[in-house]
């Protein structure tokens, strides 16, 4: 028996970066653990080590990261993993001269004004999101964890920074509805959350077939921290590198994650 | 514990190609297994931050527009005694920072004093511009980079304040955006549709071919979109240095931009601008929601407009009833189809400092 903090995430669209190099910036389609300790993190209201040139305050900061990524496991139910999307993205950007061609640009709309279209040059990138994707998250507390799990919870509730799932523009289009339970094993924990339960009382009841077909969550699929309590049987063990080290040098720690399809009866 | 303002606008764009992808079609997405039309997040941002809405609300609509005030600064340094190659290179790079100057001409020698394009100066710009020259008179020497950057001060700060500034050659400068943008999305099933034309040679008399002189094909698509915005009032504040009033201009200038200011794609082509017709903010420090799980069902033809509205407002109480005892958070809307509300009203309250009902 455990104690856990299970939330639930849904947008209509998400993105769990992957080992993103260049141009190309790939999700997976399960919640990765940095992207939501980040959402705790926001909800905390912990600093990003890199927007202060305050040494001590840098490092106390990259410690505080790091207390939650080692302080916490994570497991995960999905109940819709999503349609994949590829965004085509792009962004202009002027030349940076050097000397005195060096321009100095007050906004963006400077930059995006004052040049010729032709020093204006494009960069490219490729980013996956999901779509419609639904989960729901639970976290344990382990040996040193820095805020005991109701802190966690109240803070979700009324968060000190903006939430995302994974990308800035992906807000959170249902409200988190954290709670604090304990549980025999991450299954049990991980029960009686769903899209479309979520949705009872808040779509037209006569509305709910036809957005029924969409949501089969008959099938979900759990993934959890390899010291999680549960008696389901890992199909697969996979190697994310997920694991937050350093926000300063962008560093990430390869982690295991144990998943298996898992018919409850009860997913909705 | 912050003080979020939630933005959610209703915009019906008549047919355009706004944002496109790699083979120039309107982007799209699938939303309750259905496919809609798709702004990206970042292209509405471009569009407002890059737009002349933006900066006038920023500045305010009293001050000056003019091509003229480099040749104003440069008549003042020479009537106080600077010497006229130096005055006219000062007074370049003050009303340079207000925009790009035009090139030198053989036969008017003041022409490259000039802004290529209307500038807006703000009569605190004005009077800080004049207090610069008035130093650079009595000391004789040329403005320094950190006195010509505070000219624009307000400009730069409330861009990078609310959408953020990453530099990798220099962290020590970021900063985290206090401003969430979602992609916009249709509220109906939308399909990307083809206009396939062609373009005659007028000076084909048809004696060889009839053909046309050239063939094409344009994707494009109608819809009305549902778009998201989530500012963190407290780190605006804390981005502007707690500047107050800095930080209501700022908030009126987004939620101006947001309505009114469509990306420019193709606007040639299809002239597709438009502004929210439904404008709803909300301010409370619990977690934000965007409300884009009332179109997960399309909205279907017929009275589309009307539907939105009443789907998002019922999503908008039902989430409340769930999820939050029935408590909803503060606030204001406008709606132009029923005539309700006042635009003027609501950007003020929006911008109102704390969490006031």
């Amino acid at each position: 028996m455990r104690e856990y903090l299970v939330f639930q995430l849904y947008a209509p669209l998400s993105a769990w970066g992957d080992i993103a190099v260049g141009e190309t910036r790939p999700a997976d389609l399960a919640p990765s653990k940095s992207a939501v300790l980040g959402l705790i993190a926001a909800a905390l209201g912990l600093r990003r080590p890199d927007t202060t040139i305050d040494e001590r305050q840098r490092y106390q900061w990259e410690t505080e990261h790091l207390a939650l990524a080692e302080g916490y496991g994570i497991a995960a139910k999905i109940t819709l993993p999503g349609l994949p999307l590829t965004d085509y993205h792009t962004a202009q950007v002027p030349s940076s001269g050097s000397g005195r061609n060096r321009k100095v640009f007050a906004t963006r709309r400077d930059e995006l004004t004052w040049m010729p279209r032709h020093e204006l040059n494009t960069i490219l990138s490729r980013r996956d999101y999901r779509q419609d994707a639904f989960a729901v998250i639970a976290l344990w507390a382990r040996q040193g964890a820095p805020y005991p799990l109701k802190t966690l919870h109240d803070r979700l509730l009324a968060p000190e920074f903006v939430l995302y799932l994974g990308r800035k523009s992906c807000p959170p289009a249902l409200p988190l509805n954290p709670c604090v339970r304990t549980a025999d094993g991450i299954e049990v924990a991980l029960d009686g959350y769903g899209l479309a339960q979520a949705v009872k009382g808040v779509i037209d009841d006569r509305d709910l077939p036809a957005i029924w077909r969409h949501l089969d969550e008959s099938k979900p699929i759990f993934c959890w921290d390899s010291d999680a309590e549960t008696s389901l049987h890992a199909e697969l063990t996979i190697r994310r590198r997920d694991l937050p080290t350093s926000r300063r040098r962008w560093q990430f720690a390869v982690r295991e994650e144990c998943r298996a399809h898992h018919a409850t009866g009860d997913a909705i | 514990m912050s003080t979020f303002l939630q933005l959610h606008l209703l915009t019906s764009y008549p047919p355009a190609c706004l944002n496109r992808d790699d083979l120039n079609r309107p982007k799209s997405a699938i939303m309750g297994g259905v496919p809609r039309l798709r702004i990206s997040s970042q292209s509405l941002k471009r569009a407002w931050r890059a737009s002349e809405q933006f900066e006038d609300a920023l500045t305010g609509h009293l001050g000056t527009r003019t091509k003229r005030r480099g040749v104003k600064i440069f008549e003042k340094l020479a009537a106080a005694g600077i010497r006229e190659k130096e005055a006219k290179e000062w007074a370049q790079a003050i009303a340079g920072r207000f925009g790009k100057l035009k090139a030198k001409k053989e036969n008017e020698p003041r022409n490259d004093l000039e802004i290529e394009q209307l500038a807006h100066f703000s009569p605190e710009e004005e009077v800080a511009i004049d207090a610069l020259a008035d130093v650079l008179i009595s000391e004789g020497r040329a403005p320094t980079e950190p006195e010509l950057a505070l000219l624009r001060k307000q400009h730069t700060a409330a861009d990078i304040a609310l959408f953020g500034r990453m530099l990798a050659d220099n962290p020590a400068f970021n900063t985290e955006a206090a401003c969430q943008v979602a992609h916009a999305i249709t509220v109906h099933r939308a399909a990307v549709e083809d206009d396939f034309f062609t373009a005659v040679d007028d000076l084909n008399n048809h004696e060889e071919d009839a053909g046309s002189a050239h063939m094409g094909e344009q994707g494009f698509g109608a819809g009305l979109f549902y778009q998201y915005v989530c500012i963190d009032c407290d780190r605006l504040h804390e981005n502007l240095g707690g500047d107050a009033g800095l930080a209501s201009r700022t908030i009126q200038a987004l939620i101006e931009a947001a309505a009114t200011v469509a990306p420019t794609g193709k606007q040639n082509s299809f002239a597709s601008r438009a502004c929210a017709y439904y404008v709803l903010a909300e301010k409370g420090s619990r977690q934000p929601r965007s409300l884009s799980l009332a179109f997960m069902k399309p909205v279907r033809e017929g009275d589309m407009l009307d539907s939105a509205v009443n789907v998002l407002t019922s999503m908008r109480n039902n989430l409340d009833k769930v999820y939050f005892q029935s408590k909803p958070l503060a606030s204001r809307s406008i709606n132009a189809i029923a005539g309700e509300g006042d635009f003027t009203a609501l950007k003020t309250w929006a911008a109102q400092v704390g969490d006031d009902a």
